[in-house]
């Protein structure tokens, strides 16, 4: 079956995504392009791993929760999410498309930036495959986040600012630019940030010495995502119900 | 009403804690086969009532079944057996009509073959198959509305709840609907409409429920309804210029005067020269009319003669 043809059949909501990802070429251009364009200088120059670790990262966080975020409340707005949702699907399955689809889709406008980091750092495989877990387990709660906003606001300008504003402390948590080192309580919330994660495995691929261990890398942000994805499944009802 | 019940609602009241508007123990049944209208002016309850059967929202208390299943407490039952239509038609704008229309289908449960059959034969139905593979964005409102009538009833529903259905429709588009939702109430399904649209509502309907502030004012056929009204004359003078009608309900004969648009429509008792008196009346309280009407009374004068207010709002 020619892609066109299978874009047209929709016997799954996640496919919309897929279509709709697909079916614009010049947005599908734009943005396969601007993560390279972000992300293929950082990964060519000698900038310490910290910061080139960091430019990854928040590209990751900002293409996950702000896609996320403005797309589902301008479906929302529209009302096509809420008659969707009318259907016999159950709510929290469409959310959870919605997460999963809209993370993996991330993942592939990531992916060819993130290759080529590979290719011009070459890191162990085991850092490498760590990097890249954390890398989607990072767009998943990023996701998250974008669809957790989602149910407090009906604007997309303003999802912006509740994401700048839930994302500020988690990137300064992560250790992305300060917090580096972080000891006590810091530390331990630094811990369940699946961000800090990315961030580790990151610098590890740039060169520099992490503070995890790669199986530390694969489980926690891992775990951590799958916990945020089922609580923002749960919100799912009152995610998909008008906004009176 | 025919053969057994497919909705019942019992005592739904839902208000709205914003404007305090909503509805307040409304019941009613629509049966198999049985077309149902919902007929009151805006902020009369009708999208509200609509939302609550459609399990968009929970009502504050009382129940509602289709088809036997509960509608608070087995949502997803129902909404497999409910087939819905909203005011404001709502797609992937993105996307083609078709890939809309099967996303739909298949998300009410249709397998592949039986989804592409029935949404050939719609498409092709509402003269849309020409337009099936263009992207929504280019459709008109009007067929964006029959695509919507075409995801509410391809998957065969037993119970369709339509908002307006015709408004944005062609007058050909309006017959081919007219035509399509008798022919599913005579395969067996029952229709809840909401609509102002007083023509439609009573050539198509079997029975009519006016709503009135969040209430069931009064229900029964279109026909039972309307000849409560024998002996009243309607006379329908559309002005040139906005007067104040209170003159004209001061002629002898005249029973109510309500404005509708830039209609004034006056009701009186069916005397001689009642309509030479009435037409004075309004030239004396300075009204120029630009055309005038003596009509039989429709169900839009049967809701101002019961409410005082008139079904369609001024504009």
């Amino acid at each position: 079956m020619k892609i066109s043809r299978w874009l047209q059949r929709l016997d799954a909501y996640w496919k919309k995504d897929v279509a709709l990802f697909f079916g614009k070429r010049f947005a599908l251009v734009i943005k396969m392009v601007y993560p390279m364009a972000l992300i293929a200088p950082v990964a060519a120059s000698d900038i310490p791993a910290q910061y080139a670790a960091a430019v990854v990262g928040i590209v990751a966080i900002m293409a996950g929760t702000f896609g996320a975020g403005e797309s589902l409340t301008a479906d929302l707005n529209d009302g096509i999410l809420l008659r969707i949702a009318l259907t016999p699907i159950s709510p929290r399955r469409i959310v959870f498309e919605i997460l999963a689809v809209n993370a993996a889709l991330d993942f592939v406008q990531l992916l060819p930036a993130l290759l080529l980091v590979y290719v011009l750092n070459p890191a162990p495989l085991v850092w490498v495959l760590a990097a890249t877990v954390a890398v989607f387990a990072t767009l998943l709660a990023a996701n998250c986040i974008g669809v957790f906003i989602a149910n407090f606001t009906s604007s997309p300008a303003d999802v912006l600012l509740y994401a700048t504003a839930i994302l500020v402390p988690l990137i300064y948590l992560s250790g992305f630019f300060r917090n580096q080192n972080p000891t006590g309580v810091l530390a331990t919330v630094r811990d369940l940030v699946p961000f800090a994660y990315a961030n580790d495995a990151l610098k590890a691929v740039f060169g520099e010495a992490a503070r995890a261990t790669p199986l530390e890398v694969l489980v926690y942000p891992t775990l951590i995502a799958a916990l945020m994805a089922l609580g923002v499944c749960l919100t799912a009802p009152r995610l998909l119900s008008p906004r009176l | 009403m025919k053969n057994h019940v497919t909705l019942e609602a019992s005592n739904i009241t839902r208000r709205y804690k914003s404007s305090g508007r909503g509805v307040t123990g409304v019941s009613l049944a629509v049966g198999r086969s049985e077309i149902v209208g919902l007929v009151g002016p805006n902020g009369s309850g009708k999208s509200t009532l609509l939302r609550v059967l459609s399990t968009a929202i929970e009502p504050d208390s009382g129940t509602f079944r289709v088809g036997g299943a509960d509608g608070v407490k087995e949502k997803r039952k129902v909404r497999a057996r409910l087939g819905l239509m909203l005011d404001r038609p709502t797609h992937y704008d993105d996307l083609s009509g078709r890939a809309n229309a099967y996303l739909f289908a298949r998300s009410y449960g249709m397998d592949e073959e039986k989804a592409d059959r029935a949404l050939a034969e719609l498409f092709d139905y509402f003269d849309l198959t020409p337009y099936a593979d263009d992207r929504v964005k280019t459709y008109s409102y009007g067929m964006g509305k029959k695509l919507a009538l075409i995801e509410a009833i391809a998957h065969g529903p037993e119970l369709l709840l339509l908002d307006e259905p015709s408004l944005g429709l062609d007058y050909t588009s309006q017959l081919a609907y007219q035509r399509k939702v008798r022919q599913l109430a005579a395969e067996g399904v029952a229709v809840l409409l909401a609509s102002n649209q007083v023509d439609e509502v009573e050539t198509l309907c079997d029975r009519v429920v006016f709503l009135h502030r969040g209430r069931v004012l009064s229900v029964g056929t279109p026909e039972e309804l309307v000849s409560s009204l024998e002996g009243v004359k309607r006379i329908v003078a559309t002005l040139r210029n906005p007067v104040d009608y209170g003159p004209v309900a001061n002629v002898a004969g005249v029973e109510r005067v309500a404005p509708e648009g830039r209609d004034l429509v006056v009701h009186c008792e069916d005397r001689p020269n009642v309509v030479a008196d009435v037409v004075a009346g309004i030239v004396a309280a300075g009204g120029e009319i630009a055309d005038l009407a003596v009509r039989r009374p429709s169900l839009a004068d049967v809701y101002l003669e019961l409410t005082g207010e008139a079904l369609r709002d001024e504009d």
